[in-house]
């Protein structure tokens, strides 16, 4: 939203309108008249970087494709997504495409924010993705959205770090687990933490969560009961989790109040659990170091249980107050199931090249097979097996408050600010007051 | 606190030629004063007009949400919900009453006392100081300056490498990681709305320290007192209406004031430096639920109310003590 | 006296107090200049390595400076003259003329004073989404983005001050009735009166006043960052600059930001300076409430 990266799409779109509606002003909707563009906008966090571009790439082709229909992107920090929503569709002023995260589709369906999928496009997102990236785009068996970024939570290890500690192969238990981690951490003389052997970081919200709802799933639980109206994390699974999240923060094997992507990246923490998008950034800023980088599955309680893990992800639904919705849907289908030719006959969809452009992973395993066969990061294949696999991070009404609240359950637990009993209990409370509203 | 009305205006019949014959008679002179009223509420229409629609509604609208269940953007699904958005602001569970009452008082109580202390020492200080003016003006700085300044600023200081730890470093103390460790997060945003607010409490304060009359004083040195003495029996009692009138509008603005917590800490770490006021907030804009959001903000309103009468009662029984 | 005895006490005090109030302000303009690299790295220094402007120009190049400077002017003056405005025609109103209801109006506009803001937050905005018979709204004021598609979404709420009516109704109290009976004799109705007599007589207390609602105007962020979530057209200074923290290079943001900073409140910075007499009797005028 500040002026650059506005200004820039702002000068973009007005050459557009300008070549193609002569002397027409369409500062929105386009003027009503028939031979004017119906202008439709796009809001998702891609603001800056290799996002901003990987997205504005496909916009522009249909845009210079398309005369009757116009795309024009909006963007904001990620920090912002949910307030921008929120504010701009009270306001009136809604986008016409909305890419949420997959945790507020509850909230936003609840508030007659989006508007359901048009059957086929309902039907071909059931059937092209995985269940946990079409399940994140559901709410209430409907389906919302184009599944877009999918993520999925593994195992990152410092192989040259286990290595030196006499571990040859990444943890596959949880007894594996707490072992390799007590066995790779190191201290010097004064007893401050050179390497710790599990990072678990309160440094934002996903982090904390996300290693957590990873480790829950995991040992076979989950954060909210099937019906969406009460937690489950006050289990067996539930329990199993905060103790060993304890152990490894009382025994110093884990640093919470430490950034755990800078610590990672420079060679002091072992192991951490984290999403696929990571792979990315690490190759980027760790230079030769990357090839001391591995991912595992995440570990399971026994060996031989079903492996399973958090997904999370974004997806892109239409508004529903648009005016256009039959154009958005059409566009929509255009970004996400058109394929486009990548060599050798093969083909992906323009979305599915998009993410992994960046890193990133899509819901559709068949594509992401396809990209990742040609000489993509093989530490991508973990979480593209995990989708297979994973949960969904639940999306009921509520879901942003209640991750925000385990958040910190989770972080008064990791400072000894409470016990795993009193976390398991208020989160209990807490959660359940706040997804149990009838309304 | 409303002064006496004015002298009466004489009302004039509106032309001078009227005026001799019908001097005596009611006719002209009525004529004149509902002239003048209509006038006067020609003068007051937009601010009358503002109130209606800017205060009156609002505040209507605001109860009627507060007792409504709303999650839309359609004025037509607004759904009567009684008083469940404050009972559930305290039902088991929430995080309202702690820790975000309870951090709210805790912002307000630090940013007074602090404020209170700084302002008493530095305005008794100046007072008999050369170049008054221009020490007033540098402490006027902060309150001119956009909290995104002021938020910004303390928040960069704050940091590991930042001039607060450069300071506690070169000291031979260790860094503290101010903003992120939920135990320093809040007096580390106190100290700020403190430092932000100090001025203002020192021109109030120099005010009433100029009104107290030097024959006191004099009297007292004649009696021998010294310098404490006289602090706590002098100048404290009578400076007593300065210090309730910044007593009461700091806690006011403490109580409500969430800029700088947005700029800095967005409430975090967790919900250590979360205030009623940005607990609204969320929950109006980010989670449009805004029945709770207008039950929140009534609850701080009453909280607020009761702290203000709180004191200036506590203030006005010393006052008949001494 | 501590002050009379011991006044090295009061020096040392105040001037401490004096340094930990400008020393942060210094310290953003030390990091406006510091290099990449060089802020937010240990050991901490105070001064740049050299007073590089390239942080400004990267503030520069980041935001759209003159919409911000625009959008901040347009909504700071159309305040002030509204409040000027319409606070000199009640407090004439209140002080001078007699009419039915003045006891009541007086009494509301002080008891306005004690509401708090946040409370008017929610209202305010829905209010002004649902404005009748603007942007697209239908009489009832559905169906469209109401008032906050434009910049009157951005001064709506603080058009009028109760603060500012309830300055000059004290201020125009003190005025004699003489002088405006006699141009009433003159025949000048009650509007050439309040122009031709009452405005120039309270120019030192606009002033005053003028100068409190520039520097709250010019300074404001809470409602501002919520009508520019809505429409980013009207977005302000201090708004742009806490989105630029999101955009650039981390090991630059700070420096950048304090750039911003600096270009943003010298000019309000300036005003105060020159006019700081004005301010300073403001704020013990409020002292009077």
């Amino acid at each position: 939203m500040t002026g650059a990266p506005h200004g820039l799409s702002r000068r973009r779109f007005t050459l557009a309108a300008a070549l193609l509606a002569a002397g027409c002003a369409a500062p929105h909707q386009g003027t009503g008249r028939p031979n004017d563009p119906i202008v439709l906008t796009l809001l998702s966090h891609y603001a800056s970087g290799e996002l901003k571009a990987a997205l504005q790439g496909p916009v522009d082709e249909w845009n210079a494709t398309h005369d009757r229909v116009k795309v024009r992107t909006k963007a904001v920090e990620f920090n912002d997504l949910l307030t921008t929503f929120m504010v701009r569709q009270a306001a009136g002023q809604g986008a016409d495409i909305l890419q949420p995260y997959c945790l507020w589709n509850g909230q936003l369906v609840r508030a007659g924010v989006l508007r359901p999928a048009p059957p086929e496009d309902a039907a071909e997102i059931t059937r092209g993705y995985g269940a946990a990236a079409a399940g994140s785009a559901s709410v209430g068996g409907k389906v919302y959205g184009y599944p877009t970024e999918a993520q999925t939570y593994a195992l990152y290890y410092n192989k040259r770090l286990l290595r030196e500690s006499g571990v040859t192969h990444p943890p596959r238990t949880w007894r594996e687990l707490e072992d390799t981690a007590y066995r790779t951490t190191r201290r010097d003389r004064y007893g401050n933490t050179l390497v710790q052997g599990f990072g678990l970081s309160t440094y934002d919200e996903s982090t904390t969560v996300g290693q957590t709802l990873a480790l829950l799933n995991a040992a076979g639980g989950t954060f909210v009961s099937g019906d969406g109206r009460r937690t489950a994390i006050d289990s067996a699974a539930g329990r199993a989790v905060l103790d060993l999240e304890r152990r490894l923060v009382s025994s110093g094997a884990s640093e919470p109040g430490v950034n755990v992507y800078k610590a990672f990246q420079s060679g002091q923490v072992a192991m951490v659990i984290s999403a696929g998008w990571w792979t990315g950034s690490l190759k980027a800023q760790m230079g030769d170091a990357y090839r001391d980088v591995a991912v595992a599955p995440v570990p399971v309680p026994e060996l031989g249980a079903k492996p399973a893990t958090l997904a999370t992800g974004f997806m892109l639904g239409v508004n529903a107050s648009s005016q256009h919705p039959r154009e958005a849907w059409e566009f929509l289908r255009w970004l996400n199931t058109d394929r486009v030719g990548v060599g050798k006959g093969a083909t992906v969809t323009r979305m599915s090249a998009l993410q992994v452009s960046v890193g990133s992973l899509t819901g559709r395993a068949d594509d992401m097979r396809t990209l990742l066969g040609k000489g993509g990061d093989p530490n991508l294949r973990p979480f593209l097996d995990a989708l297979g696999y994973a949960v969904p991070e639940p999306n009921v009404p509520g879901a942003q408050q209640a991750k925000s609240l385990l958040r910190k359950n989770v972080e008064a637990l990791w400072t000894g600010q409470q016990s795993v009993d009193e976390s398991l209990r208020t989160i209990r409370r807490q959660v359940d007051r706040e997804v149990s509203r009838s309304w | 606190m409303v002064n006496a009305l004015t002298p009466e205006t004489t009302a004039r019949p509106p032309r001078p030629r009227s005026a001799g014959p019908a001097r005596t008679a009611v006719g002209p002179r009525a004529r004149a004063r509902r002239h003048q009223a209509v006038v006067a509420y020609l003068f007051l229409a937009p601010v009358l007009l503002f109130f209606a629609v800017f205060l009156i509604l609002p505040l209507g609208f605001a109860l009627l949400l507060s007792m409504s269940h709303w999650a839309g953007f359609h004025l037509g699904d607004i759904q009567p919900a009684g008083l469940d958005n404050f009972t559930s602001l305290f039902a088991g569970g929430s995080t309202f009453l702690t820790p975000v009452l309870t951090n709210t008082l805790l912002f307000a109580l630090g940013t007074v006392a602090l404020a209170l202390a700084g302002s008493v020492l530095v305005a008794t200080c100046v007072d008999n100081l050369r170049f008054q003016g221009l020490w007033r003006t540098l402490y006027l700085l902060p309150i001119v300056t956009t909290v995104v300044a002021v938020g910004n600023v303390w928040k960069y200081m704050y940091e590991p490498g930042g001039l607060v730890n450069g300071a506690l470093n070169a000291v031979g103390l260790d860094s503290v990681a101010f903003l992120q460790d939920p135990d320093t997060a809040l007096p580390a945003v106190v100290v700020v709305q403190a430092w932000a607010s100090v001025g203002t409490a020192i021109l109030i304060l120099t005010a009433g320290l100029k009104s107290i009359p030097e024959s006191y004083y004099e009297a007292a040195a004649l009696d021998g007192a010294g310098p404490v003495t006289v602090f706590w029996r002098i100048t404290l009692p009578l400076l007593r209406p300065a210090l309730l009138f910044v007593c009461v509008t700091q806690f006011i603005t403490g109580l409500q004031s969430f800029a700088l917590i947005i700029v800095m800490t967005r409430g975090g770490p967790g919900d250590a430096t979360n205030v009623a006021a940005l607990e609204m907030y969320r929950q109006a804009f980010s989670y449009g639920d805004w029945g709770t959001a207008s039950a929140a903000a009534f609850v701080l309103f009453v909280v607020i109310l009761l702290v203000t009468l709180a004191q200036l009662w506590i203030f006005r029984r010393k006052g008949e003590d001494a | 006296m501590i002050r009379r005895r011991f006044p090295w006490l009061s020096y040392l005090l105040v001037v401490t107090g004096a340094v930990l109030t400008v020393v942060p302000f210094l310290d953003m303009v030390m990091t406006s200049f510091k290099g990449p690299g060089e802020s937010g790295t240990l050991p901490y220094r105070f001064l740049p390595e050299a007073f590089d402007l390239s942080n400004y120009r990267a503030a520069v190049d980041q935001l759209d400076l003159p919409v911000l400077f625009r959008n901040s002017v347009v909504a700071t003056t159309v305040i002030n003259a509204s409040v000027l405005l319409t606070s000199s025609l009640a407090g004439y109103a209140l002080a001078k003329l007699r009419f039915p209801g003045r006891d009541f109006i007086f009494r509301l506009v002080l008891s306005t004073m004690m509401f708090p803001p946040f409370l008017f937050f929610v209202p305010h905005f829905l209010i002004l989404v649902h404005w009748p018979l603007a942007g697209g709204n239908d009489l009832l004021g559905r169906g469209g983005a109401g008032l906050t598609v434009s910049i009157v979404a951005l001064v709506m709420p603080f058009l009028v001050n109760g603060f500012g009516i309830f300055l000059m109704r004290q201020f125009m109290v003190s005025i004699p009735d003489e002088v405006l009976e006699a141009a009433r004799i003159d025949g000048a109705g009650e509007f050439a009166v309040w122009w031709r007599i009452v405005v120039p007589q309270t120019r030192p207390v606009m002033v005053t006043l003028g100068l409190l609602t520039f520097v709250d105007a010019w300074n404001e962020y809470i409602w501002a960052l919520l009508v520019s979530t809505a429409n980013p057209d009207v977005m302000t200074l201090p708004v742009g600059i806490q989105m630029l923290q999101d955009y650039v290079d981390p090991t630059r943001t700070m420096p950048i930001v304090m750039a911003g900073l600096v270009l943003s409140i010298l000019p309000v910075l300036m005003l105060f300076l020159l006019l700081q007499r004005h301010y300073v009797r403001g704020i013990m005028l409020s002292g009077l409430k």
